[in-house]
């Protein structure tokens, strides 16, 4: 912005509109800094929003590490089996990191994800519950997570509670309520056709059910940020709740529906955690509300609201649980593997940190 | 199913001497259904705790919160053991797994001024202090597996022993994979920041250093969680195509290691479980999975911290000993339920 | 009277200043000169680039460009330290108290007395004792919590914090706003011991009266410059002052009307009937005509746009109610407004209007999404297509819609606000401040884009600090004082001099 003269009113207006009576001492605002990131019109910048390369540097880690893979374990890692059994891992923590997406994108926060995907499946798995075979569980799982997820929507968009407070009280009560239903055992699953729906028997061309329905949420999820009025509504009150609430959006609304969004992915998380274990566990879903924001932040989600992409949080999940996969299948610990989340966690941060400020 | 199930000698012989030397310690019985078959076998002596109700003793009891299997088996032995006895009663607390809020409840019984105090705690050094406290107070405490870090915090300590549920894991697999060459073995830990998983550990590598034909070629620790079960043990199967045994530290996170075992379509190796639970044994006694044996961390031992409670309260020793106190520390052995005595065990399995 | 200063040269000087920021050029070539033991009074409007001049001054933003002289040497307020240090203290409008410490510890805070570490508490307190019982506020507690305090106490203790470094200029940014009138006359007993001891004030206020009484020279600001240097404060005639303030240095060509204005008989499409906001502004009736633009002319504080939040549904009317095309709306909604056919551009552009992550077409379209989506998913290509339509329409610059607004300047940003309500089909427009942080140089194209819109048959309200631009645009004029209507005539009734009688009537002039 600094013109080479001391004296800026020398500079030429930058701005070529006739402003009759203006005088020559006037300079017009010129645009500001050279475009910056993503802007301008020239076709790489075009290309880069097509392809939403924001995630490159994710993509980068996990070919780092399918190479290291490769060459590490190449028979046991570069397996078809291995690749089901990453997507399998990554399927219920990815659902719910969706659900977690659209929260962050649109301000909020919801610390409750976890508690919401125990209590569902402890709901979904008791004995009552389990006489209505595969579609009851379901429906009860969804259900509870839709109750919670409306319990905090209700609190945050009309009892005007922040959200970091109004969802740490549903994971305190949630995980209790869980606690109390389950009475802390283990409920084993009989009902055969959702246990069915975990082995290899059900896989679909070779892809398991859990794999497909974290795919279709994916796809679901995508779509529904990028390309519904729900999503933009959803970027917009995260970007700057006043101007769409002057803009004529019905911001208190559109929170209690992305909350309620939040639960229904914690529902589906759970039915799919009670196929993978065939249990349902108040311990389940522990610390997903870590994980789950640890992976939209890496992915290039925005903390503070306004920008989220579904393909950098699936991406974080995927870097994550590769890291995991990878580590055990080199027989190291947990330690190792906790700090090399947390370094993957600063780096990626301070990728796109580098990126974002011109 | 390249390996028998039945126990072989030596474990067979351990197993006998651990229930016989529980049967003899505690006149009342020790485990928590079958009361009194063992009343014939022990000599009582004149001022040992019995049946007959004595001088009424109020229990405090403080304990975890019961999110696990294990840890709620231990309240429903500690709670049904004092419905047995008419002239206890029992102050139990909301269990807590925050170390400030029990200590609180702990210091909320002393003020109610119970007769003895039965203590697991979360975190047996944090609480040590609070120990001392009631000790001073002058009310004894019998404290339970996870001990406190000074012996004058508590006047007896009745527990588990980890490091041996981890050497009789190994000895049993040991011993059932015997003859066979570059036998392979891996572990399906426990959460790995706790004293006990390093001890359990320490006691399997130990027990296999006397096989000189097995070797431990993979490890992971799971968070006793059936869901940390399922994603652990998935790991261990896709690394390791081929193996001979697998001990799995908690029959809670079993639940998701099988499931896992399952979705895998693996069942070429034997597999050990740990702590007792219900579905571990009734698995065992029908062997139709991979999993063979479970080695116990008995839940019972809650219901003998109430037997010495009450004893401690009437000034009484226990039968079956010639001491007249009650001892100071008393480790319980960590039998190895196979098909072969599941039905013996069957009612100390937890759910 | 300030005493004659000992050194001739001046404590402070500053030359040809200037600041941009993204999209607006705050400050363009400001001058300032500070004598020791004066009050220099800042004038200007809001946005005249007052806050940033003074934010120079504390070292919070750094000039892209100018000099800077303390006593006659060059140096460079790299931050609020160093500015300290020279001996420069800063009141804020905004309080920057921390309101859970105590009042001595707020006065010492960043400069704590401290011995290896540890606070001396008890030799703080004595030090807040004193500073203020010089500031004629012994009874102030040194040990409550500054949030327990009233607001004129805790300006007090603003100043004590001010004083307890050895200070040289104090910089006051509308220090009377939040006080009473004996509290304002302990406040100018302060400045006056202050000029005494021979210690410059810089002081910043919009009540003109208080500047005859304790200002010694005047500097009144207007678009990031210096429209006049060193008045008398005591002589130079109200009016002159007010005209500099809200004057045009430069003549304007107002677009002219091309159609008829809409007769006085024609069907209003806003009407408001007894609006009212108890505490803000008292009943009004107003109807607006398709095609016509109403002035709303005032000072701050008139009223003006909170008449404009309340008819927008921003705000709930304590009583009245608005009606469109004879329908009242439902009071303190912004959608049903909206979905009635009224849009905003606020006075906050960037707080309150724009999603300044997201392009020009996203930013556009925000509020006819509907429009563009079929059960909720959005036909991107028909968005695009009508975003850039409304944009060619109001010649946004530069012509490309994907570009994040964030980028643009003032004036295009304004543009995208109502290129959103363009592409809604709005048929009420209100605008406040239009103009506000849009480069000089591009006003008259905004001005051409309004006058535009109004020949298509859109009803405007138009708010302004700016009087020219509401006698240049509005066809009808409403002058507000004190939250009430004044005066309502047509434009070309009007001058600037008439309104300004109005706008300060009771005021000495």
């Amino acid at each position: 912005m600094n013109s080479p003269g001391s004296r800026p009113a020398s500079s030429p207006p930058a701005d070529p509109a006739p402003v009759p009576g203006a005088g020559a001492t006037l300079t017009a605002g010129p645009v500001g800094k050279p475009p910056a990131g993503r802007t301008g019109t020239d076709p790489l910048s075009r290309l880069r929003r097509l392809a939403d390369l924001r995630n490159l540097s994710l993509v980068g880690v996990l070919a780092v590490l399918v190479i290291v893979g490769g060459f590490t374990k190449p028979d046991e890692f570069l397996s078809t089996d291995n690749l089901q059994l990453v997507l399998t891992q990554a399927s219920v923590i990815g659902v719910v990191t969706v659900g977690m997406t659209f929260v962050i994108t649109s301000g909020g926060i919801d610390l409750s994800v976890g508690a919401m995907v125990a209590l569902a499946s402890v709901w979904a798995t008791t004995i009552a519950t389990q006489d209505y075979g595969l579609g009851g569980i379901l429906l009860c799982a969804v259900l509870v997570g839709l109750g919670c997820g409306l319990v905090n929507g209700v609190l945050i968009a009309y009892g005007g509670m922040v959200p970091f407070i109004a969802t740490l009280a549903m994971l305190a009560s949630a995980r209790g309520l869980a606690l109390q239903i389950s009475d802390g055992r283990t409920q084993v699953v009989t009902v055969n056709p959702v246990l069915d729906l975990g082995l290899p028997d059900s896989y679909v061309l070779g892809i398991p059910p859990l794999v497909i329905i974290f795919a279709a949420v994916t796809v679901l999820g995508w779509l529904v940020l990028n390309r519904t009025t729900f999503g933009r509504r959803t970027v917009a009150i995260g970007g700057n709740a006043e101007a769409a609430r002057l803009a004529g959006i019905d911001v208190k609304r559109q929170r209690l529906m992305l909350y309620l969004l939040s639960g229904l992915c914690c529902g589906v998380a759970a039915f799919m955690l009670v196929v993978l274990t065939g249990s349902g566990q108040n311990t389940n879903g522990n610390l997903y509300e870590l994980d789950a924001i640890a992976a939209a932040i890496i992915g290039g989600t925005l903390l503070s609201g306004g920008r989220g992409t579904i393909t950098g949080s699936v991406l974080g999940v995927l870097v994550f649980t590769t890291i995991t996969n990878l580590f055990a299948l080199n027989n190291l610990q947990s330690d190792v593997q906790q700090i090399a989340k947390g370094a993957i966690i600063v780096a990626a941060v301070l990728v796109q940190k580098g990126r974002s400020t011109p | 199913m390249r390996y028998p199930t039945s126990s072989s000698p030596t474990s067979r012989r351990n197993l006998l001497l651990g229930t016989a030397a529980a049967g003899a310690l505690f006149a009342a019985g020790c485990t928590s259904n079958e009361n009194n078959d063992s009343d014939e076998n022990s000599k009582q002596a004149a001022n040992t705790a019995n049946d007959k109700p004595g001088k009424a003793v109020t229990v405090g009891f403080a304990g975890p919160q019961a999110d696990h299997g294990w840890l709620n088996a231990i309240n429903e032995q500690a709670k049904r053991r004092a419905k047995e006895y008419k002239d206890v009663t029992l102050e139990i607390t909301e269990g807590s797994n925050d170390t400030a809020q029990q200590i609180g409840q702990i210091e909320t019984l002393i003020n109610k001024k119970v007769d003895v105090l039965v203590i697991l705690p979360a975190d047996g050094k944090a609480l040590t202090q609070v120990g001392l406290k009631a000790m001073r107070a002058g009310i004894p405490v019998v404290n339970l597996d996870r001990v406190f870090a000074s012996p004058q915090a508590y006047r007896c300590w009745i527990g588990g022993d980890n490091y041996g549920m981890g050497f009789n894991a190994g000895q049993y697999i040991g011993e059932q994979l015997k003859g066979k060459k570059n036998a392979k073995v891996i572990e399906l830990a426990g959460i790995d920041n706790l004293e006990l998983t390093r001890q359990r550990t320490a006691g399997f590598n130990d027990a296999l250093k006397n096989y000189p034909n097995i070797k431990k070629v993979g490890r992971q620790a799971a968070e006793f969680t059936v869901e940390s079960g399922q994603s652990k043990m998935a790991q261990l199967l896709q690394a390791h195509s081929d193996f001979d045994a697998l001990w799995n530290h908690d029959d809670d996170q079993g639940v998701g290691a099988e499931r896992a075992i399952k979705q895998a379509g693996r069942d070429d190796f034997l597999m050990v479980g740990g702590a007792g639970a219900k579905h571990a044994m009734d698995a065992i006694k029908a062997g139709n999975t991979v999993l063979k044996a479970t080695v116990l961390y008995p839940p019972t031992m809650a219901a003998s911290a109430i037997d010495l409670a009450r004893a401690l309260g009437q000034g009484k020793g226990v039968g079956g000993l010639a001491e007249l106190e009650i001892p100071a520390s008393l480790t319980l052995y960590s039998a190895v339920v196979t098909k072969d005595n599941v039905d013996e065990y069957l009612p100390t399995g937890f759910s | 009277m300030a005493p004659a200063p000992p050194d001739p040269r001046p404590l402070l000087t500053m030359s040809a200043i200037t600041k941009s920021f993204p999209g607006v050029r705050a400050l363009d070539g400001v001058d300032l000169d500070v004598e020791a033991g004066e009050v220099h009074c800042l004038l200007g409007q809001n946005g005249a680039g007052k806050s940033t001049l003074i934010k120079v001054i504390a070292g919070a933003h750094q000039p892209d460009s100018g000099e800077i002289l303390w006593r006659g040497t060059p140096v460079t307020l790299k931050s609020p330290i160093a500015a300290m240090r020279l001996g420069i203290a800063t009141i804020y409008q905004e309080l920057d108290l921390v309101e859970g410490l105590s009042v001595a510890e707020n006065v010492f805070l960043g400069h704590e007395m401290a011995t290896a570490g540890f606070v001396r508490s008890r030799a703080a307190r004595t030090a807040t004792a004193a500073l203020l019982t010089r500031l004629g506020h012994p009874e102030i507690d040194p040990g409550r919590l500054v949030g327990e305090l009233s607001a004129a106490g805790q300006q007090i203790v603003s100043m004590a914090r001010a004083l307890s470094h050895d200070v040289q200029l104090i910089v006051m940014d509308e220090p009377s706003a939040a006080l009473d009138p004996d509290e304002v006359d302990n406040l100018f007993r302060i400045v006056g011991d202050l000029t005494a001891a021979g210690v410059a004030v810089v002081y910043i206020s919009h009540r003109l009266e208080e500047i005859r009484r304790i200002g010694d020279r005047v500097t009144v600001l207007k678009d990031g410059r210096a429209a006049a240097r060193g008045l008398d404060a005591r002589t130079t005639p109200t009016r002159e002052v007010v005209a500099l303030m809200t004057g045009r240095d430069v003549e304007y060509a107002f677009p002219r009307r091309t159609t008829a204005p809409p007769l006085a008989t024609a069907t209003p499409v806003l009407r408001l009937e007894h609006l009212a906001r108890a505490g803000e502004f008292e009943p009004i009736d107003l109807e607006v005509a398709p095609g016509e633009i109403v002035g709303l002319a005032g000072l701050v504080g008139s009223g003006r746009s909170e008449i404009l939040e309340t008819v927008y549904g921003a705000r709930r009317p304590t009583s009245g109610r608005v009606l469109v095309d004879g329908r009242p709306l439902r009071p303190g909604s912004v959608s049903a407004a909206v979905r009635a056919g009224l849009g905003l551009a606020p006075e906050e552009r960037k707080a309150q209007a724009l999603l300044m992550l997201e392009s020009v077409t996203r930013n556009v379209s925000v509020s006819s999404l509907p429009r563009f989506s079929r059960a909720g998913w959005v036909d991107r290509g028909a968005e695009r297509a009508a975003a850039r339509q409304c944009v060619r329409d109001l010649s946004l610059h530069p012509d490309d819609p994907e570009r994040p607004v964030r980028t643009l300047s003032g004036g295009n940003q304004q543009k995208a606000v109502l290129a959103r309500w363009l592409l809604r089909g709005c048929r009420v427009l209100l605008l406040d401040e239009p103009t506000r942080g849009v480069d000089v140089g591009a006003r008259a194209e905004l001005y051409a884009v309004i006058r535009r819109l109004a020949d298509d048959g859109m009803a405007v309200l138009l708010v302004s600090s700016e009087l020219p631009e509401v006698l240049g645009l509005a066809d009808r004029v409403l002058v507000l004082r004190e939250g009430r209507v004044v005066h309502t005539a047509p434009a070309r009734e009007l001058d600037e001099h008439r309104v300004l009688d109005l706008v300060m009537e009771g005021s000495p002039s």
